[in-house]
């Protein structure tokens, strides 16, 4: 959380806005630096890893807790898909918001790789109401396949039967 | 100064006030109109007293709701603050090789860890809870399915002796007569 530290300023006027700003910016640093930070304890936060659990379709259909367990794999997965497609979303809004106006040309990429990352999002959580369910999901992944097999990728258009 | 109050007195004696016997209705509405007591009223230096209704309950109030507020509000600040400046955010590091931190070491700032480790349940717990509820629930079902596909059986070729053989246990002839028991004590007949 430490700021950048600033360019040295060589011209006045740029001089007198840093002067300004350490005004209050120097005490409040000396405070921090001298009568805070030697004083606190060092200590760390992790990260939870979870570990991996049979997922639904290895579930038998009368184990209701290796179902329960799968629902709530499904949901921190959706939690963590759902952060990685914010991720790509932020880089290619950065990206779009620093190269107007030839965002087209130069974040073709990312938004590339946007599409991508929200089109298989879509594909697994998307569309299956507002109770999220694990069962749900896996039978929109059967369907899907079927629908596959019979008319070919999804996107191609429907076959008509003759 | 003392000469005008004496005759500051003289005229209020004569005055329409309440203490002279005055109606208390008619003292406040109507004004007292003699010019020359209202211009000697007025060149006193004393302190006059407001004829107003009592704010006394309004100031209470201030008074009691600062209190209370304020009961809860320094300790806070207090605290809160010592505890921001002198132990701080966590730093995040990786997990080491082989060890399994303590719940309260997956959170950052010092007074959710302190919530964690004192208060609340964590997930690993509630997890459990309910993994071995929903099993405990799935065996009962699963026990009285099996019991009503008995039972249909039963109906169906009615060739069993057993005629809906219900399980009957002392317990409860055990506590009625214990209870009878002590009706007699208490009452002297049952």
């Amino acid at each position: 959380m430490e700021d950048p530290p600033r360019a040295p300023a060589h011209n006045p006027f740029f001089r007198f806005v840093h002067a300004v700003q350490n005004t209050i910016d120097r005490p409040v640093t000396w405070f921090r630096e001298s009568v805070v930070t030697p004083n606190r304890p060092d200590h760390v936060y992790y990260h939870q890893k979870f570990r991996r659990v049979p997922t639904i379709d290895q579930c038998y259909t009368d184990d209701p807790v290796c179902r329960f367990e799968a629902q709530q794999q499904f949901n921190r997965d959706k939690l963590v898909d759902g952060e990685i497609v914010q991720l790509v979303r932020q880089r290619l809004k950065e990206c779009i918001a620093y190269e107007i106006p030839d965002q087209d040309r130069k974040c073709a990429k990312l938004k590339e790789e946007f599409d991508k990352v929200s089109e298989s999002f879509c594909m697994k959580y998307a569309d299956l109401g507002p109770y999220n369910n694990v069962k749900d999901a896996y039978m929109k992944q059967k369907h899907r396949m079927l629908w596959e097999r019979r008319h070919g990728k999804v996107g191609t258009g429907m076959k008509i039967e003759e | 100064m003392a000469a005008f109050s004496t005759l500051l007195k003289s005229f209020v004696r004569n005055a329409n006030l309440v203490k002279n016997g005055a109606a208390v209705s008619n003292n406040l509405l109507r004004p007292n109109t003699s010019t020359a007591l209202e211009a000697v009223r007025k060149m006193s230096g004393h302190e006059m007293m407001h004829i107003k209704p009592s704010r006394w309950s309004w100031n209470r109030f201030k008074d009691l709701l600062n209190f209370y507020v304020m009961l809860g509000v320094i300790p806070a600040t207090v605290v809160i603050t010592y505890i921001n400046l002198f132990i701080g955010p966590a730093k995040l590091a990786e997990i080491p090789e082989g060890y399994v931190p303590e719940v309260h070491e997956y959170y950052a700032h010092p007074i959710t860890r302190w919530m964690t480790k004192h208060v609340k349940k964590s997930y690993q717990q509630e997890y459990e809870v309910m993994c071995q509820h929903i099993y405990e629930t799935d065996y009962a079902r699963k026990l009285r399915l099996a019991e009503k596909r008995v039972h249909q059986k039963m109906q169906e070729k009615q060739d069993s002796q057993a005629y809906y053989y219900e399980p009957v246990t002392g317990r409860n002839e055990r506590h009625i007569k214990s209870m009878l028991e002590r009706s007699v004590e208490n009452v002297g007949t049952r």
